[in-house]
């Protein structure tokens, strides 16, 4: 049973309309309750180990930058009065505000995206595409691409090691360096031609070019929107011509 | 030609699989580069070999799917700039298709293109959606060219400028390169190998 994902679509949609229509003092809270999503509700917990460290680990990282965001532009633009927050350096009202609101719309965004994602698995992502109609062509590419994304980084490493081993200036200056970039990049991707080679003979002997018939494709009943769904939905069209109309009738 | 029939046209047989290549390449090429402590990003440069050997949609294809896979593994913005991995993809999959890729003067001037379309097409999702700020080391030079009084959409597109071409143009010579010395046999495989260089080149 593939879960329905368009609940958790429709509220990433719901929070993006959010960060461009409501200025910061509205996003900071929305901010807060994307953060408190993943610890209250079990829809929304990190798939695995993984996800729930690099989820935390970005949230600590744009938090970070934000603060550099805010502060920086707040120091390089010179507008508007001048604020003594921190000893030493000299920041301006007018850059501040930008930076804030720069950056609570940046995390907001990120957040949101990054919740999705975290408490999703990719290949119940996938399953749910192929479900929606994706075609099946596009499915197999992202599940071969998981599989490299797994394989690459190892098979990286030993055509790196086995470079340096043969005396390739891997460690030299840069133009040697450069020039060691290609001898690490031509047999990976000699390497890895050979296998889409292989792998596409593979794919074609077991007939997985052919045309399906009608009668073959699977048939799967449209499931018909939440109630969450499509007030999320409403919501988001709601804000976003309140926006639009006010953006065009000042 | 439909569009749907082009891509079915273009992913097929040991296309697939390398697409799939590409795009983990899209996604892990940093790792070298870092390793190698070589100052490029090279993100594009699956979606160019894809342009090359397969062909325009399926690099389109490729260039889409690694930015969504980007957002899924810790680059949420990412996914906001698929309409610019869709552009590179088409746009360097029609210079292929031209015979841009067999002459190393063209790829230069190729690259070149690229790179202001990148940065004309990234420069209104950079400004509108971020405000400029991407949380990347680029993110200063907007910072510089806004303090010198221009506007934010002005200091990004000028930042794409100073940057882009400079990386297409190297991913487009790196590709080039790597498809001059591939063994026939094995490009042969591709609807695109008629769009490869010749040693001679």
């Amino acid at each position: 049973m593939v879960p329905d994902l368009r609940p958790k679509l429709a509220f990433v949609l719901f929070l993006s309309v959010c960060a461009f229509a409501f200025d910061w003092q509205i996003l900071l809270p929305l901010i807060a309750l994307v953060l408190l999503f993943p610890l209250a509700l079990p829809s929304y917990h990190p798939a695995s180990d993984r996800a729930r460290h690099l989820f935390f680990r970005f949230i600590l990282f744009s938090i970070a930058i934000s603060g550099a965001i805010i502060v920086l532009n707040g120091w390089i633009l010179q507008t508007g009065e001048r604020v003594e927050i921190l000893p030493g350096i000299p920041l301006f009202s007018d850059g501040l505000l930008f930076g804030v609101r720069t950056a609570a719309r940046l995390l907001l965004l990120s957040f949101s995206v990054l919740l999705f994602f975290s408490s999703t698995p990719i290949p119940t992502c996938i399953n749910a595409l192929q479900q929606s109609g994706l075609p099946r062509t596009v499915v197999l590419m992202l599940l071969l691409t998981l599989h490299f994304l797994d394989s690459l980084p190892e098979r990286i490493n030993r055509i790196f090691m086995a470079q340096e081993a043969r005396g390739a200036p891997v460690r030299a200056g840069f133009i040697s360096r450069t020039k060691a970039f290609f001898s690490i990049l031509s047999p990976l991707l000699l390497s890895s031609i050979a296998e889409s080679v292989d792998r596409g003979v593979a794919l074609e002997l077991r007939g997985f070019l052919l045309e399906m018939a009608p009668s073959a494709k699977p048939a799967l009943p449209a499931q018909p929107l939440s109630p969450l769904t499509i007030l999320l939905l409403a919501a988001s069209f709601f804000i976003l011509v309140i926006s639009i109309a006010r953006w065009l009738l000042p | 030609m439909k569009l749907s029939e082009q891509f079915t046209k273009e992913t097929s047989g040991a296309a697939i699989p390398f697409i799939a290549f590409c795009i983990a390449l899209n996604l892990t090429v940093g790792q070298v580069t870092s390793a190698l402590k070589i100052p490029i990003y090279l993100d594009s440069i699956g979606t160019v070999l894809t342009a090359v050997l397969v062909g325009p949609l399926a690099a389109a294809t490729a260039g889409a799917l690694s930015n969504l896979l980007a957002s899924a593994m810790g680059s949420p913005t990412m996914a906001f700039f698929v309409p610019v991995s869709l552009v590179i993809g088409l746009f360097s999959g029609i210079l292929a298709r031209r015979g841009w890729f067999k002459q190393w003067y063209l790829v230069v001037l190729g690259g070149a293109l690229q790179g202001v379309l990148a940065a004309v097409c990234s420069a209104p999702i950079s400004a509108y959606l971020f405000s400029g700020v991407m949380m990347a080391g680029t993110d200063f030079l907007v910072l510089y060219f806004r303090s010198v009084g221009n506007t934010i959409m002005e200091s990004v597109f000028y930042q794409g400028l100073a940057s882009d071409p400079v990386d297409k143009i190297i991913t487009y010579l790196i590709v080039f390169l790597l498809m001059r010395n591939l063994p026939r046999r094995l490009t042969g495989r591709f609807a695109g190998a008629a769009n490869i260089p010749s040693r001679s080149a």
